[in-house]
């Protein structure tokens, strides 16, 4: 890489340290750019051929087919998991509808259960008080039917009282016992 | 002061009898440093390629994923110019850019660029060239020379504007050629160039006295190679992807005649 001058303390300017080296015969050939030293093409060009050749090989035959496939796979992959993913969330909501109807179902199952035990209850507790009333509708009956009686018996007994102290009270006055016409007579006035 | 030119001069390393050889004439077989540097980007592409795809998983690692990004570039770039033939294209196209990104890359870091060479660089544009003849004739037959009659232009203008078309096509492969060649030539005579500043200015400096106001433009220069050799870096791929676009748009020209003309 180092050119053959040796460091100056004043260096050459760049211009004429190109023109040396380009100027020595025999280094750089034609003057030029070593690059147009065309005595060097056919090897380079040869080599580059061959060497592309046996690359272009390799992608087409083993690389590229390599990485396609394991593309491919991935993009297989992908599909099948976002298809199952789909799957699956379809399934779920499926599932969720299905517990939704039965959330629904059962709440109406519940209302009418409860409704019918309460129609129930109601219904039972309305037997029991009409019974128990008719119980004691019976028993006020059967009272009012005693006192009544009592009340009759003891009305009785008070005519039969009033005309035996009228009777006394006729006979203390007058001397002699009022007849039971007279009594029911009076009886009837009083 | 080093000579900017002297990194492209072709040396021989093992030299091996000349040939001689019926149409080419003698031939020299020595294997130089230019052999040297293309088998080692040859070798440094085919175990790349090896090592990502190997073992090649489903789910990549670092390295497949690089090398699927590289893989993904060249096929997208085929399958977007030259339409659903492109895969056929494909490995055509990725053997050409991995080739000229590797030996610029490779330029680099060896002393050695061989796509600084023009017998390289032609090379690889005379094989565009002639696929595209190739594939032209073999799709086409003689319906490639549609390629240069222009449908478009008004009746009058069509020889004229079908000559130019087909001088532009036979300089296609010069334009190639020269523009990686020149893009490797410039870029690396910048680096040596101001390389060369650093070590001759410095040693300026240490001469003392009024040299020593050499050490902040040796400096500056440094700095300067620091910079060209990122850019570099950058030109290295740009270069072969431009060589790769360019394949793809001269080989979609005669893939889909019928459809584009």
């Amino acid at each position: 890489m180092a050119s053959t001058h040796t460091i100056d303390a004043v260096p050459p300017s760049v211009e004429r340290d190109l023109h040396a080296e380009t100027a020595t015969p025999g280094d750089h050939g034609s003057g030029g750019l070593p690059q147009s030293q065309f005595e060097h093409w056919a090897g380079q060009i040869g080599y580059l051929l061959i060497l592309f050749a046996v690359l272009y090989l390799l992608v087409s035959k083993v690389f590229a087919p390599r990485l396609r496939k394991v593309m491919d796979e991935r993009a297989d992959t992908i599909s099948t998991a976002v298809a199952t993913a789909r799957q699956v969330q379809a399934e779920a909501a499926d599932q969720a509808a299905q517990a939704q109807a039965e959330v629904v179902k059962a709440r109406a199952d519940a209302r009418a259960t409860a409704a019918a035990a309460k129609a129930r209850v109601t219904e039972e507790a309305n037997a029991r008080q009409a019974a128990e009333e008719a119980v004691v509708n019976a028993r006020i009956a059967e009272a009012e039917a005693a006192i009544g009686k009592t009340r009759d018996a003891a009305m009785s007994n008070v005519s039969t009282i009033a005309s035996d102290a009228a009777a006394a009270m006729v006979e203390r006055l007058t001397g002699k016992g009022a007849t039971a016409a007279e009594l029911a007579a009076v009886k009837g006035a009083a | 002061m080093a000579d900017p030119i002297h990194q492209f001069q072709i040396q021989k390393v093992i030299d091996l009898p000349d040939v001689t050889l019926p149409v080419l004439g003698t031939v020299d077989l020595a294997i130089t440093n230019s052999h040297i540097a293309m088998t080692a980007a040859f070798v440094a592409i085919v175990g790349f390629l090896a090592a990502v795809t190997s073992n090649a998983q489903v789910v990549p690692g670092r390295l497949q994923a690089a090398g699927e990004g590289v893989f993904g570039l060249i096929d997208n770039l085929a399958d977007s110019i030259i339409g659903h033939d492109g895969r056929k294209y494909f490995p055509f196209v990725f053997t050409i850019f991995l080739l000229i990104l590797g030996m610029n890359l490779l330029g680099l870091f060896l002393t050695f660029t061989a796509t600084s060479q023009l017998a390289i660089t032609a090379t690889f544009a005379l094989i565009t060239f002639g696929l595209v003849l190739v594939v032209g004739f073999a799709k086409n037959g003689l319906g490639f020379f549609k390629l240069f009659w222009p449908m478009g232009a008004p009746l009058l203008l069509r020889p004229v504007v079908g000559l130019i078309e087909f001088v532009s096509f036979l300089l296609r492969p010069i334009t190639l050629a020269l523009r990686l060649f020149g893009n490797m030539l410039g870029g690396h005579v910048a680096l040596k160039i101001f390389a060369g500043f650093v070590v001759s200015l410095g040693l300026l400096g240490l001469g003392g006295g009024v040299g020593l106001l050499a050490f902040p433009v040796a400096a500056l220069s440094l700095g300067m190679v620091v910079a060209l050799t990122a850019l570099e870096f950058l030109v290295a791929f740009l270069q072969a992807f431009v060589f790769a676009v360019l394949t793809c748009i001269y080989l979609n020209d005669v893939v889909n005649l019928d459809h584009a003309h």
